[in-house]
C-alpha cells in the first residue's frame, strides 16, 4: 500500500476509508489557502513512505468537504488527528516539526 | 520599469536585509525594501562584537546607516510591512498593509523572527479549539461568530478587516498599535471594535474559547481569539509560496550556501533562516542573498 501515497478523503467516504479501517489513520485537515498546511503536506508525504504500510495517511481539504472537521469540532488547520478503531486516539494542530509527528504516530504502532 | 516593479523586493529592514539591499543595488538593479526598523531585533540592542566596530554601537544608529549606504546605492525604502504574497508567471506579487500591489523578479526574506505567542493562561490548552495564529487560514471556522483579534501591528489590524468578512463582530485588542496611517482610517471606518486601553490577561473556555479576560477588569464573550503578533513573518509569508522550513524546528527557512530557498527567485537571509542571532551572520548571509538575488533578476529580465 505503500505506494498510493496520502490518501484523499471526504464527507463521503470518510466513514468507510478511514473510520471502518483495519489500520489507523493520520488525517491533515487542511485547505489550499493555508501556508502552514503547504508547509506540512511534504512531511506527511515523507511519514507515508516510512509508516505507511501500518498507518493510513490520509488528507481532507477543509473547503470541499465541511461536515468531517465539523464533526470533530476542528477550528484552526492544520490539524492533524490520529484515529483508531474509529475513535480518535489523538490530535496536534498546527505545522509541528516531522520528529514531533513521527513520534505522535508511532502511538498506534 | 514601473513604480510598483522592481527586480529585487527585500521583506525586512534589518541589518540582513540592509546588507542585501546594498549588494543587490550594488549591481546595476532595481531594489525595493519594505518593513519598519523597529521590527528588527536589532532596533533595541547595543552590539559590542560587531567586527570592526570598538565601541558599543546602538543597534537604531546601525539601522539608519545602513538605510542611508543603501540609499546610496539607489535602493528604494517603503516604509509599511507586507501583509500577503504570490508567485505568478515567474513574478513575486506583494501586498503592502495600505494595499498597494508591486512585482519582483526575485524576493529576499529577511523579516527576522519574532515572538507569536501571547504567554498567558488558557493559550497553549484552547489552541485549535478557539485560539488560533492565523487569520487567513481559519477565518472560515468563525462564520457569525464572535472573535477578538489580538496585536499591534500590520497582521493583526489587516487581519481584523479580514475577519469582518466573516465574523458576526471583531474585537482588535491593540494598546500599542503601530500601523500605517492609511490601514488605522481603514480599520477606524470599519466596524471592527477597537480596545486600545487593555491587553489580554487570560483566555477562558472549557472544552472551547468562551471568553478573553483583558487587563482591566473587562470580559470580552467571544468564540475565538485570534494571536497575530507583530508583522506577517515566515510561515504567514512564505509558506503558502511552496518554502521548505528546517526540519528539526519548522521555524526556520532552509537555505543552501547561495541563501536560495527551494523556491526560484526566493532567498532569505538573517534570523529568519536560524541561529545563531548575530548581527555578522545576518549581513553575511545578506550579502551573498542580495548578489545572487541581483543575478537571477538580470538572468531572468533577459529571457
Amino acid at each position: 500500500m505503500a505506494e498510493q501515497g496520502v490518501l484523499d478523503v471526504n464527507d463521503g467516504n470518510f466513514e468507510s476509508e478511514i473510520l471502518k479501517a483495519d489500520k489507523p489513520a493520520l488525517v491533515d485537515f487542511w485547505a489550499p489557502w493555508c501556508g502552514p498546511c503547504k508547509a506540512i503536506a511534504p512531511v506527511m508525504e515523507e511519514l507515508e513512505e516510512t509508516y505507511g504500510e501500518s498507518i493510513i495517511f490520509a488528507r481532507c481539504n477543509v473547503d470541499n468537504s465541511p461536515n468531517t472537521p465539523a464533526q470533530y469540532s476542528i477550528r484552526a488547520i492544520p490539524t492533524l488527528i490520529l484515529f483508531q478503531n474509529g475513535k480518535v486516539a489523538d490530535q496536534v494542530v498546527g505545522a509541528v516539526p516531522k520528529s514531533h509527528l513521527e513520534a505522535f504516530v508511532k502511538k498506534v504502532l | 520599469m514601473p513604480q510598483d516593479a522592481c527586480d529585487v523586493a527585500i521583506i525586512g529592514r534589518g541589518p540582513g536585509g540592509l546588507q542585501a539591499a546594498i549588494h543587490a543595488a550594488g549591481k546595476k538593479v532595481k531594489v525595493i525594501v519594505f518593513g519598519r526598523p523597529e521590527r528588527s531585533s536589532l532596533y533595541k540592542a547595543h552590539v559590542a562584537n560587531f567586527c570592526c566596530f570598538e565601541e558599543i554601537v546602538s543597534g537604531k544608529q546601525l539601522l539608519e546607516a545602513g538605510k542611508r549606504q543603501a540609499e546610496s546605492f539607489d535602493s528604494v525604502f517603503v516604509e509599511q510591512d507586507i501583509i500577503e504574497t504570490k508567485s505568478e508567471n515567474n513574478r513575486f506579487r506583494l501586498v503592502t498593509e495600505n494595499g498597494e500591489t508591486f512585482s519582483a523578479i526575485a524576493v529576499i526574506l529577511a523579516m527576522g523572527i519574532a515572538r507569536k505567542k501571547l504567554r498567558v493562561k488558557g493559550e497553549k490548552e484552547l489552541l485549535g479549539r478557539g485560539v488560533s495564529y492565523c487569520v487567513d487560514c481559519d477565518a472560515n471556522f468563525y462564520r457569525g461568530m464572535d472573535v477578538a483579534v489580538v496585536g499591534n501591528e500590520s497582521a493583526a489590524a489587516a487581519g481584523a478587516l479580514t475577519l469582518l468578512g466573516y465574523a458576526k463582530k471583531v474585537y482588535l485588542v491593540c494598546p500599542k498599535l503601530t500601523i500605517t496611517d492609511l490601514l488605522h482610517e481603514q480599520l477606524n471606518h470599519s466596524d471592527v471594535k477597537i480596545i486600545r486601553d487593555a491587553w489580554v490577561k487570560e483566555i477562558r473556555g472549557g472544552t472551547e474559547v468562551e471568553a478573553v479576560l483583558l487587563t482591566d477588569g473587562d470580559v470580552l464573550k467571544v468564540n475565538g481569539v485570534f494571536v497575530e503578533l507583530g508583522a506577517k513573518g515566515a510561515m504567514e509569508l512564505a509558506a503558502n509560496l511552496g518554502v521548505v522550513f528546517d526540519a528539526e524546528t519548522f521555524s526556520f527557512i532552509e537555505t543552501n550556501k547561495k541563501q536560495e530557498t527551494n523556491i526560484p527567485g526566493l532567498y532569505a537571509a538573517g534570523d529568519i533562516t536560524g541561529q545563531p542571532w548575530q548581527i555578522a551572520k545576518a549581513v553575511g548571509e545578506g550579502c551573498v542573498a542580495g548578489m545572487e538575488a541581483a543575478k537571477y533578476a538580470k538572468r531572468l529580465a533577459r529571457s
